[in-house]
This record gives structure tokens, C-alpha cells and sequence, in this order.
């Protein structure tokens, strides 16, 4: 279209122009330039007019100024130099194209050659002037020839003539446009506007200018810029209106298109989020966008004046003029950012890129520059780095160890808590360094979840001990979010690990504690019950199911009063329940009560209940506690009765009990005690009260035993109460020190009347102290039965011998050999019984013995042997240990057999009672130091009182029945005459020991004289009872 | 002197006894077997021949009321003599409740004895 336009134009039979509205020519078509000889550069601007005639310059250059002042167009001849140097005439004619607001946009004019015209006009006025019909035609081909339309109107606005454009663009005859009223084929829209213009015009007279829409033949609307121009006569009347009208359509369009692009280009240059705007190379600013206006808040004229480095931030100064100069030098691009000081004076930071213009030498004519406000971008950097530098110190104090890791689990940040924890370094903790501090027993799981929570892609946790640097293992909580990208992947895993390790252990300690308490719960004997505050059973433990026979489902849930207190008692108990939860007063709380219940078979049994209130907040519960006291209660009526009992018991044994706290001397007694004082019950008891009836004697007693106790120990006493009528009673009093339960001193003892007993007891001692002189009395008589039977036996052989001995002699014929036997015999037997009374002599006294050698061991064995037959019968285990090379002792041997004769039948006699061991003796002899000889026997018999050893030795002491108490004294002083010992011993065993020493020697012995018996006084009493009788 | 087969058994543990008292009952007429013990005699032949039993009290292992006992046990009627060298005032009743004939505290006279053995011998 617009090659089409400038082909046209430089088709023209004329030299065309255009120019802007201030009328700097910038074109020129081709024709301009073949004739002229200019280029189109040279002629642009002010360069045309040195093609003007110097003569003709000034005129133009006032009608070109008329023209562009009063946006009339003036036409003038003027000679135009053709590129050879040769003048030749031309018209000057212009006309201004204007915008919808009549604003000039351009000019454009024709020049045409008019040279031979004038010159024949010079010449003489009659070629080209020839006919006026000539003149028409020739005028009418140039005037069809024109690419515009032409009609000639007559000031009625009538066409007078149009040229051939205008019929064929409205397809119709001349003679139909003549008809055609004015205005007739404008848009409807327009026409009233041209209708206006075309009466201002034809009113004032002044040139007509409009644009507007024209219907073309084809009902097609196109723009037109008409324009008008008034012919006046030589009297200045309108005589004709020039009508020129240019088809503008395309260039309405493209000036739309344009416009339309130009703003949008304005639009855009505005909109960029920038300053842009050209620079001179030194530095001014020449075109600018709204931005820069605004920004700087100068117009653009005064930037065009100003330095912009003026604007520049001093501290930036030096280094902005640094790149630009590099810049300059180098032509290159330059891009900075610096601060550059806004119209307020505040400055913000921009990022400036440069890019110079060259022209076709290269050289740099100017910069396109934009300005990139990059304040709010530094800010947000510096905060971000300000926020960063927070952040990280953030995520370094938050009491949490941070972590981030990569999509593969394999961790990738550590924050300081967390490396200070581990003791490793970010490096060493890296990837799965970290790993390492986990505890082994946690790791597998931890790692399973880990994959867990990956795979999942959504937010997870997990607890594992991790452990500290110095090697301790605590529990963390470890939680993982994701970050995703735009797309929804996973670009990254962010996470902490919270130390739970506390609350861990709290919560094992919870458990181990609930655990404690279930269990507590469950093993405890009491029933524990516990209920709502609407009375519903809310817990029932083992020991309640056992007792009442419910389980723990059945009773949950129920009303107490309905599962475990029977039909009877349940209305007092709801009340009273009822009566609390209103009133707060309960009567039942906090004490122990006993009362009925009831088991699940209906059976009902005592219990004792004590309720209390659980100490939480909100609607109240209680924990009942219950124990079947049924044993209880049978235990008590058990202590009633054996109470009873024992009061029966005190009474008919006549012992009553007391009890004395020491200190403060607090005395109480049993009633029974209150009966053997002879005192009224319940008199209060003190030491005083004690004192008046103990037996004066038996105060000092009284005294002693008050002082033992307050030392502590253990007494028993006897003493004697000495009562109104001078009455006697025997007390025997035992006291046992305790400390009770405030670690005061006690005596718990039992005071028993025993005068009974003592006086039988007095009495038995009278008996054996006669019994004792009748026994004394006795055993004379049982020596004397002794001694009796042992002469008696030689005498009443003396007397049967002799009888026999007198019937034989009187036998027909007398036996003489029987009688000499008799009498042989009676002889004999007399000796024997001599020999007793001498022994029994010698027993008593303190003639010598007879002295022989006698061989201990020997005369044991016959002893032993004259026994056995007792032994035997008598069931007696003997085991004789006699001694090898024993040596001879000297003594007689007779009185020592009969010595351990003695010690043998007591021996036998000790045993005789015994059934529960082995009756078992031993006959020891041995050499005894200081040549001695010793002979033992030792019995498993009742054994010695070892009170009494001494007494065993007494004449007359005997504890056999029938004994006649004869044996050891007798024993002790034939041993002793024998210059020995006898003595006894009780065995560590059963049994008792009696041993005899005496000395082997013969020196001393041989000789009659006594070493001396100890003379005893009951032998002395004996011999003298012997003598009497 | 005339040669009686009444038996007249001696038991005493007193030697002595057993020496003296068989010779003066042979004299007597009779003819005596002595025995030192109870056990001796029941374990002889003469516990039925024996027409008369003098018998000491007295005597280790079995006694005389023993022996008496285990006689009246074996339902033996031999009258029995009880000879005795202790007072015999506590037991005589019983031993003559016991069926003894009679009983002689030592020394006795040999015509104690005699007429002892012939009211023994009567009673049967």
C-alpha cells in the first residue's frame, strides 16, 4: 500500500512534498530529486531552499510562513534551479492534512512546472491561453489526471464540474452529481459536521477543510479530506469553490493503524515497568517514556538541558562513571546497577542497561538506555539476606535440632542444634552419616518409617533415641514435611527432631505407675469400688468381684446401690447419696462404717465400707473401700468369749494380771487382783495402795522389786499381804518389761494367790523333815535290817547245821561223818558271821585296813562277774574299759569290791526307770597322774541334781524310796581310808559318773596308822545308835 | 533212818542255805533237792515230784511270791515253805493268802521247820 503510495507519488506530474506540522519538510518525492538533484536528505529539513531562486526565496519562505501560521494554504510561483543549474518557473501549492480535532498532522504540496506557461505568457499571452475551451480541456486532463477529486462548485454548493475521479467513485454522469444535493453522498454522521464547515466557509469565505466519509458507487463509505478553495473575481466575490478531495480511506487507515500503533507503542514504552529513554552520547536525555517524567519530575525539555549523572547517588558516582566511560570506548553495552535520586530527593536503585545506537560509521550517536527500578528488589534482597541471616539464626536458637534432606532420604542440613548434639560435623553427618548416632535398637524402625513416609509423600514421624556427643542415648520425636515445586514433586524433606526423652520417660514412668496402680488395684484385698456422682459404678477391682460375685462387666455401668447393698438398705442409701450431691453434707464420707451387703446370690454379710471423694475436678466420684469383716466379726465374738475366759479363768485359778508403766507409775490391775487385795474394784491403783497390804516383813522386798523394775529387768517375787484380822496370804508375782508403742516402759505380770500351796507346802516340809527323821529313822532301821540279814545268814546256817548236826548224832547209828560236816559247817559259819561283825566294826570305825595287794582290774571282773545276772535282768548294756598294766594298789580288797559293788547297784538302780535310751554302763580304770589309780562308772541313768552332789555323800541321804542311804557314805570313807577320793558327777548326757581314785603305792601302807578318815557325824551318830542298841 | 521219797525241793539263792537245809531235811526223813534259783527249779524235773517247796522271799530274777504265782499258775498245789531273812510282817498275809503253808524268818529252829514241812504235807 504504501510502495503503491510513493509509486504514485513519484508518479505525479509534480514535484511532491510532505512536512510536518511545523512545516520541516521531510520528503521529497522522486521527481523533486531528479530535478533538483538533491538527495533526499539534502533537500530535507531547510536544505530545499538553496534549490529556490534567491530572488524568489524570501516570497516563499513569507507565503510558506503564511501558510503554516494560518494553516491556510497559499500558493506561489517561484523559480526552483534544476540539477543542471537552470531556473524554471513552478507553483507552489500546499495543503494541510488534519486530524479529526483539525489539528494539522502534515503538509503536503505539489509543485508543478509552469515555466513554459510563464515564458509564453512573457512572450505574449496567447499559446497556452488559447481558447478558453482549449484552456478547459487542457486544464480538465490535468485536472482529470490529478489523483484526487476536483469539483468546481458554484457558491450555492451546487457542482458546477467534477472531474473524472468523482464520477467514477460515485458512478454517476455529470449531470446526475449537478442534481445531487450538497452533502447528499456523505455519511450520514458526517454530513451535518461538513455541512457546517461548507456554510462557515461560504459565509466567511475562508478556505473549506473537512474530512468525512463519501458513498461510493458501490454503497462502500471511504475517507476523504475535502478541501475548498473560494475562486474570486477581480471584485473579490466568490465566483467558484474549488473542491479538492484526496482519498484518505488508506490513509485514514494507516493513520488509525498508525495512531492506533503509536499509541499502543506510547502504551507500551509507558507500561514497561522501566524508565526508558534515549541519551545523547553526552548524556542527555532525548526521548523519554512517562516513567522518566514522573520519576525525575521534569518535563521533557529540561531533561534534554540536564546531566543525568546528576542524579546518580554520590557513593555510586564514581564507579557509574567508570562503566559508562568503558562503555563510551568501547561502544559495548553497559549494564549497572546504582541508586539515582528520585524527585523527592530519595534515592532508589536501579538497574541501568545501556545500548548504544551507531551510526552507519559506527559511531556512537546515541543510547538506548532502560532504567530498571530495582529499589524494592534490593530492599527484598537485603532483607531476604537480613531475613536469612535470621532465618539461619532462627533455626540455630529454636530448641529443636533442624534438618533437611533430599527426595532419597539421604540428609542434606544439619542446624547447629543438631551438629552440637551429635558431636559430628555438618560433613561427617551429612548423607547418612547421621545414621550412626541412632540407637541400634531403634535404627531398623526408624529407617522403615522413613522409607515409609518418603514413599507416602506426605507429612510423618517416627521416635528413635539418637545419641549426644557424650554418649547417652534420648529419645527424639522425628517429623518430616515435604516441599514440593510447582509441579507437585517433591524437591525436598524438612524436618525436626524434638527431645522427648523427658516426656518419654515421664510417660514410661506413667505407665510403670498405672501398671503399679492396676496392679496395686488388683491385688489388693480390700474391695475398691468407684462411683459417679449419679452413683454408677465406674470401676470395680478383683477382690470386689470375688466378694460380691459379680465380675467387672456385670457391676460396671450399674447403680451401687442396686449390685452390692441389699433390697432392704437401698432407699436409705439413695437418699442419703441423693442428700449429699445436693447438700454437700455426707454423713457417710471419710469414717468407717459397717453395715449389711449383699452378694449376687443374695446372701448377705457384714462389711465394712469407708467412702471417700476423689479430689478432681468436675461432678464428683468416690472410691468406696470394702472389707467382709464376717471373720472379724467372729473373731471378735471369739476375744469376747475367751475375755470371758480368761476372767473366768484368773477367777478360779486366783491370778490376776496387771500391768505398770514405769514412769509415771500408772498401775492396772484385773479384777481378780482387786479380790486377792481384798480391795474394792476399780479403786485406782498406786505403790501406797501396795504398801498397806504388803506384809510389813516384805517391804524391803516391795522396795527392791520397784527398783529392779525401773532398772528394766524381769522379777518374780514371793511376799506375803498382810490382811485385816491380821491374815496372811502368800503372793507369787512375775512382771515381763516391755516397751510399748510410745517406747515407754511397761510391766505386763500376773499376781497368783498361792497361799494354798505355801501352806501345804509348809506343811509337806514339816512332813519331810518328820519324814526325814523317820527316814533317818528308817534307814537305821533298814542298816540294822541290813546288818540283821548279813549275820543273819551265817546264823541261820549255825543253827540248821546244828540242828541237822544233833539229828544225826541222834540217828541209830549217829552219823559221825555227817555230823562232823554239820558241825565243820556251823563252825564255819560262825566265823562268817564274826567276820561281819568286825567288817561292820571296821566300817565304823577307824581301824586300819587289811592291806594286800589287790589288782583293781581283777576285782572289778569279779564284781562285774557276781552282777551279771542283775545286768541281764535288769537290761543294762556294760561295757568295761579296764586299763592294761594297771599297777597294784594297796588296800583291802574286799571293801573295795563292796565299794564298786555299791557304785554298780546305784548305777543299775539310776537306770532302772530309765525307757527311753539304752541303759548302758561304763567301768573305766586308768592311771590317774600322781600315782594314782582311778576307776569310773558312768550311767545313762536320771542323772545328779548337781545342787545335791555333795549331800549323795551323806549318810542317810537317799533319794531311792527304799534305799536305806547306807552305800557312799560308806563307800567315801572306805575310799578315804584307803587315803583316795570318791566323788560324783552329773554327765553331759543322761546319767551321772562316779569315780574313785586312790593312790597305788605301798610306802605308807604297810604301817597301821590311819591317814585319817574324815570323821563324819552321822557315822559317828550311827555308831553311837549301834552301841546304845 | 528211815528213807521217805517225798521230795522236798530247797530253792534259795543263799548258799549257805543250800548247804545246810537239804542235810537237816534228810534227816528229817525226807528227801531234798536244792536249787540256787526259781528259773533252776521251774527248769527241773522235780517241779511236779516236788511234794514241798521251801522257798526263800528273796532272791534275784524271780522271786519267791514269783515263783508262787507261776505255780498257781501252772495250777502246781505244791504246798510252799517261805524262808526269809528280813521281817516278814508286811508280806505274811499276803503270802498266805497266796496259799504258803507257812513262812520262817531265819534263824529258825529245825522244829519250826519240821512241823512247817508236816502241815505242809497234812494240807495236801
Amino acid at each position: 500500500m504504501e510502495s503503491e503510495l510513493s509509486r504514485l507519488v513519484d508518479a505525479l506530474p509534480g514535484l511532491v512534498w510532505t512536512a510536518l506540522p511545523d512545516g520541516n519538510i521531510d520528503f521529497f518525492n522522486q521527481r523533486w530529486c531528479e530535478y533538483t538533484g538533491l538527495s533526499l536528505d539534502d533537500s530535507i529539513g531547510s536544505g530545499w531552499e538553496a534549490s529556490i531562486h534567491p530572488e524568489d526565496l524570501s516570497e516563499l519562505l513569507e507565503c510558506r510562513r503564511f501558510t503554516l501560521d494560518s494553516g491556510e494554504p497559499r500558493e506561489i510561483e517561484a523559480r526552483l534551479r534544476r540539477f543542471d543549474g537552470e531556473y524554471r518557473w513552478f507553483f507552489f501549492r500546499s495543503s494541510p492534512l488534519t486530524d479529526t480535532d483539525r489539528r494539522v498532522v502534515r503538509w503536503c504540496g505539489i509543485i508543478t512546472d509552469i515555466d513554459r506557461q510563464m515564458r509564453a505568457a512573457e512572450e505574449g499571452s496567447g499559446h497556452w491561453w488559447r481558447s478558453r475551451a482549449a484552456r478547459e480541456n487542457h486544464f480538465r486532463s490535468i485536472v482529470d489526471r490529478l489523483p484526487a477529486f476536483v469539483t468546481l462548485m458554484n457558491p450555492n454548493g451546487e457542482a458546477v464540474l467534477a472531474n473524472r475521479q468523482v464520477l467514477e467513485y460515485f458512478g454517476a454522469t455529470l449531470d446526475e452529481v449537478k442534481g445531487w444535493e450538497n452533502g447528499s453522498t456523505i455519511h450520514p454522521d458526517d454530513r451535518p459536521g461538513a455541512i457546517a464547515a461548507w456554510q462557515r466557509s461560504v459565509e466567511t469565505g475562508e478556505s473549506f477543510g473537512f474530512e468525512g466519509r463519501h458513498r461510493r458507487a458501490d454503497g462502500v463509505y471511504r475517507w476523504f479530506q475535502m478541501r475548498g478553495f473560494p475562486l474570486r473575481d477581480s471584485e473579490g466575490r466568490i465566483v467558484l469553490w474549488y473542491l479538492l478531495q484526496t482519498d484518505v480511506e488508506n490513509h485514514k487507515r494507516t493513520e488509525e493503524a498508525l495512531r492506533a500503533s503509536e499509541q499502543n507503542l506510547r502504551q507500551i514504552i509507558d507500561s514497561i515497568p522501566g524508565l526508558v529513554c534515549t541519551m545523547s552520547p553526552a548524556g542527555a536525555i532525548e526521548h523519554q517514556n512517562q516513567q522518566v517524567l514522573d520519576y525525575f519530575g521534569r518535563t521533557a525539555e529540561e531533561l534534554r538541558d540536564w546531566a543525568f549523572t546528576d542524579a546518580v547517588h554520590p557513593d555510586d558516582l564514581q564507579r557509574v562513571i567508570e562503566v559508562l566511560t568503558k562503555s563510551i570506548t568501547t561502544g559495548t553495552l553497559y549494564d549497572i546497577e546504582h541508586r539515582c535520586r528520585r524527585a523527592d530527593g530519595v534515592y532508589r536503585w536501579f538497574q541501568v542497561r545501556a545500548l548504544p545506537v551507531r551510526d552507519t560509521d559506527n559511531r556512537v550517536t546515541g543510547w538506548y538506555v532502560l532504567l530498571i527500578d530495582i529499589d524494592d528488589r534490593k530492599r527484598a534482597e537485603e532483607a531476604l539476606r537480613a531475613s536469612e541471616r535470621n532465618l539461619t539464626q532462627i533455626i540455630n536458637t529454636i530448641p529443636t535440632l533442624a534438618w533437611s534432606a533430599r527426595p532419597d532420604g539421604s540428609a542434606e542440613f544439619f542446624n547447629q542444634h543438631y551438629v552440637d548434639y551429635l558431636g559430628l560435623s555438618q560433613e561427617q553427618a551429612q548423607e547418612w552419616g547421621w545414621t550412626t548416632a541412632v540407637h541400634p535398637d531403634d535404627l531398623n524402625s526408624l529407617a522403615g518409617a522413613w522409607q515409609h513416609i518418603r514413599a507416602s509423600e506426605e507429612p510423618g514421624e517416627s521416635e528413635a533415641r539418637l545419641r549426644r556427643f557424650d554418649g547417652e542415648y534420648r529419645w527424639f520425636l522425628f517429623r518430616a514435611n515435604p516441599l514440593r515445586d510447582e509441579s507437585g514433586k517433591i524437591v525436598k524433606w524438612y524436618g525436626t527432631n524434638t527431645d522427648i526423652d523427658d516426656r518419654k520417660r515421664a510417660e514410661e514412668e506413667l505407665r510403670r505407675s498405672e501398671a503399679r496402680k492396676t496392679a496395686i488395684l488388683d491385688s489388693a484385698l480390700d474391695c475398691i469400688v468407684t462411683i459417679d456422682h449419679e452413683g454408677h459404678i465406674t470401676e470395680f477391682n478383683p477382690a470386689a468381684e470375688r466378694t460380691f460375685g459379680y465380675c467387672r462387666d456385670e457391676a460396671v455401668g450399674k447403680r451401687l446401690a442396686d449390685v452390692i447393698i441389699p433390697p432392704s438398705l437401698r432407699e436409705g442409701h439413695r437418699q442419703g447419696f441423693t442428700r449429699y450431691l445436693a447438700t454437700g453434707e455426707a454423713r457417710v464420707l471419710g469414717k468407717r462404717v459397717e453395715l449389711t451387703a449383699a452378694r449376687a446370690d443374695g446372701s448377705e454379710f457384714p462389711v465394712e465400707l469407708a467412702i471417700s471423694r476423689i479430689p478432681l475436678e468436675g461432678p464428683p466420684s468416690f472410691t468406696g473401700y470394702l472389707r467382709d469383716i464376717t471373720e472379724r466379726r467372729l473373731a471378735e465374738e471369739e476375744l469376747r468369749r475367751s475375755e470371758a475366759f480368761l476372767a473366768e479363768g484368773q477367777r478360779l485359778s486366783r491370778t490376776g494380771s496387771f500391768s505398770w508403766r514405769v514412769a509415771t507409775e500408772e498401775i492396772t490391775w484385773s479384777e481378780q487382783v482387786y479380790s486377792i487385795f481384798e480391795l474394792e474394784p476399780d479403786l485406782p491403783v498406786t505403790l501406797g495402795l501396795l504398801g498397806s497390804r504388803v506384809h510389813p516383813e516384805d517391804i524391803p522386798l516391795l522396795c527392791d522389786m520397784v527398783e529392779r523394775a525401773k532398772a528394766g529387768k524381769d522379777f518374780e517375787y514371793e511376799h506375803r499381804l498382810l490382811l485385816p484380822e491380821n491374815r496372811i496370804k502368800y503372793l507369787h508375782l512375775v512382771g515381763h518389761g516391755t516397751r510399748n508403742k510410745l517406747g515407754e516402759l511397761e510391766y505386763i505380770g500376773a499376781v497368783q494367790d498361792v497361799t494354798e500351796r505355801r501352806l501345804s507346802e509348809e506343811a509337806l516340809g514339816k512332813v519331810r523333815s518328820e519324814l526325814a527323821h523317820v527316814a533317818r529313822v528308817t534307814s537305821l532301821g533298814a542298816l540294822t535290817a541290813s546288818i540283821a540279814h548279813e549275820v543273819n545268814q551265817p546264823l541261820s546256817g549255825i543253827v540248821t547245821n546244828a540242828s541237822t548236826c544233833l539229828r544225826m548224832l541222834a540217828a541209830d547209828p549217829p552219823n559221825i561223818d555227817g555230823a562232823r560236816e554239820t558241825a565243820r559247817r556251823t563252825i564255819r559259819d560262825g566265823n562268817r558271821a564274826s567276820e561281819v561283825i568286825t567288817r561292820l566294826r571296821a566300817l565304823f570305825s577307824k581301824e586300819d585296813i587289811t592291806t594286800e595287794r589287790v589288782d583293781l582290774n581283777e576285782a572289778t571282773r569279779e564284781v562285774i562277774a557276781l552282777s551279771l545276772g542283775e545286768l541281764q535282768g535288769t537290761r543294762v548294756m556294760l561295757r568295761s574299759e579296764l586299763a592294761n598294766g594297771l599297777p597294784p594298789v594297796a588296800g583291802d580288797r574286799v571293801q573295795l569290791q563292796q565299794v564298786i559293788l555299791n557304785l554298780l547297784r546305784n548305777a543299775l538302780d539310776a537306770m532302772s526307770a530309765v525307757e527311753d535310751r539304752p541303759r548302758q554302763l561304763v567301768i573305766r580304770t586308768e592311771q590317774d597322774e600322781g600315782d594314782l589309780v582311778r576307776l569310773t562308772m558312768q550311767d545313762t541313768g536320771v542323772g545328779l541334781d548337781s545342787q545335791n552332789l555333795e549331800r549323795l555323800f551323806d549318810a542317810f541321804y537317799t533319794t531311792k524310796s527304799s534305799g536305806m542311804g547306807m552305800g557312799l557314805s560308806v563307800c567315801r570313807s572306805i575310799i578315804e581310808r584307803h587315803r583316795g577320793r570318791l566323788w560324783a558327777a552329773p554327765n553331759d548326757g543322761p546319767g551321772a559318773t562316779f569315780s574313785f581314785s586312790i593312790p597305788h603305792g605301798f610306802e605308807g601302807a604297810m604301817g597301821t596308822h590311819n591317814l585319817g578318815a574324815i570323821r563324819e557325824p552321822a557315822v559317828t551318830d550311827a555308831a553311837k545308835v549301834m552301841r546304845k542298841s | 533212818m528211815k528213807i521217805n521219797c517225798t521230795l522236798i525241793s530247797v530253792v534259795d539263792d543263799d548258799e549257805s542255805v543250800r548247804e545246810s537245809l537239804p542235810d537237816l531235811i534228810r534227816e528229817f526223813g525226807f528227801t531234798a533237792r536244792a536249787f540256787p534259783s526259781a528259773e533252776e527249779f521251774l527248769a527241773s524235773d522235780c517241779v511236779v515230784k516236788t511234794k514241798c517247796l521251801i522257798l526263800d522271799i528273796e532272791m534275784p530274777g524271780m522271786s519267791g511270791p514269783d515263783l508262787q504265782r507261776e505255780l498257781a499258775r501252772r495250777r502246781q498245789e505244791t504246798p510252799i515253805i517261805f524262808i526269809t531273812a528280813h521281817s516278814s510282817e508286811a508280806i505274811r498275809p499276803h503270802l498266805l493268802k497266796g496259799g504258803a503253808v507257812e513262812c520262817l524268818i531265819k534263824p529258825f529252829s529245825d522244829t519250826a521247820l519240821l512241823v512247817a514241812i508236816n502241815a505242809a504235807l497234812r494240807a495236801k
